[in-house]
């Protein structure tokens, strides 16, 4: 398959439940001790109803509070992530896949309780050469949002594959 | 919500302000812990044989690891849920050993609709000054 031919692809969608637990962990782990990550009463004295979840928990979200039996329908009709092909058709000739970019576009507080609906999709496929090496971009976006189907944070990022 | 606490004060703050740093030394143990926390169980960040066996010295920190560091740095400075937009071009790998510290300078502020906004330049450097990720971040101010 063409590479070209996967942009527009969907990637997956999930429903995800923000719990104070996964939230707090991810916190601790990326170093973070501010009280408003983990005590109820400290984030309510900064405005917030419940705990929010620090800036790149999101990126992390489909692997922390997702259940089984309340998932949406899957976009990829059961094929999974493309992703998973283009890297099995870039990495026969060897090479490496790198994480290049990763951005936060923040629209509304993502808060303990809330439970986000996300999908995701590849909006671009391109190529550059460097050092007389191929690299092949592949560029993704991420949408989360709220019960009330409003936007939350929308992540845009990137794999690189360095060729051999 | 409409208590929200703005830590920058959107009169007084100038392009040059730089925001606190945040320095921490990169172990084993953070590489597992973020492991765990974040469901990323890609081998090069907590199994040393298989690193050494991909070629590597030793394990690596994860991209994301590097990033949420620098994130807690923006909400240290500007109150948690006041970011806008965060942007890096992860440029270099992080080591065990290394000390990394958050570098935020502010660009110039601008008011939108969206409210009173700060824009800065941030970069998450090693104790040589090696710079390992590098952006943009948006955050509001009162």
């Amino acid at each position: 398959m063409d590479l070209k031919d996967y942009i527009g692809k969907p990637t997956g969608a999930g429903r995800v439940h923000v719990e104070r637990g996964s939230v707090s962990r991810f916190a601790a782990a990326v170093t973070d001790d501010n009280p408003v990550y983990s005590d109820l009463r400290a984030a309510q004295a900064a405005g917030f109803d419940a705990p929010p979840v620090p800036p790149t928990w999101t990126f992390s979200a489909m692997f922390l509070g997702t259940y089984p039996e309340d998932q949406p329908e899957d976009p990829t009709g059961g094929k999974g992530n493309p992703m998973m092909g283009i890297i099995g058709q870039l990495m026969q000739g060897g090479g490496l896949i790198l994480h290049g970019e990763q951005e936060f576009r923040y629209h509304q507080a993502v808060q303990c309780g809330d439970v986000l609906e996300w999908d995701g999709r590849i909006t671009d496929i391109y190529t550059k050469e460097a050092k007389g090496k191929v690299m092949t971009f592949i560029v993704m976006e991420n949408e989360f949002r709220n019960a009330a189907g409003e936007p939350v944070v929308t992540e845009i990022f990137n794999l690189i594959h360095r060729g051999a | 919500m409409s208590k929200r606490q703005f830590k920058l004060q959107y009169d007084s703050i100038k392009a040059g302000d730089e925001a606190p740093v945040v320095s921490h030394e990169l172990t084993r143990t953070c590489l597992v812990r973020f492991a765990g926390a974040a469901g990323d169980f890609n081998p090069m960040h907590h199994d040393e044989m298989k690193a050494k066996a991909a070629g590597l010295p030793s394990v690596f920190g994860h991209g994301m690891f590097s990033m949420g560091l620098l994130g807690r740095a923006l909400s240290d400075w500007a109150g948690p849920g006041n970011l806008r937009v965060y942007g890096v071009r992860f440029t270099k790998q992080t080591w065990p050993g290394e000390t990394l510290s958050t570098r935020i300078v502010v660009t110039g502020k601008e008011e939108t609709a969206a409210g009173r906004l700060v824009a800065a330049e941030v970069a998450l450097l090693n104790q040589d000054g090696e710079v390992k990720l590098s952006g943009t971040a948006k955050v509001l101010a009162r």
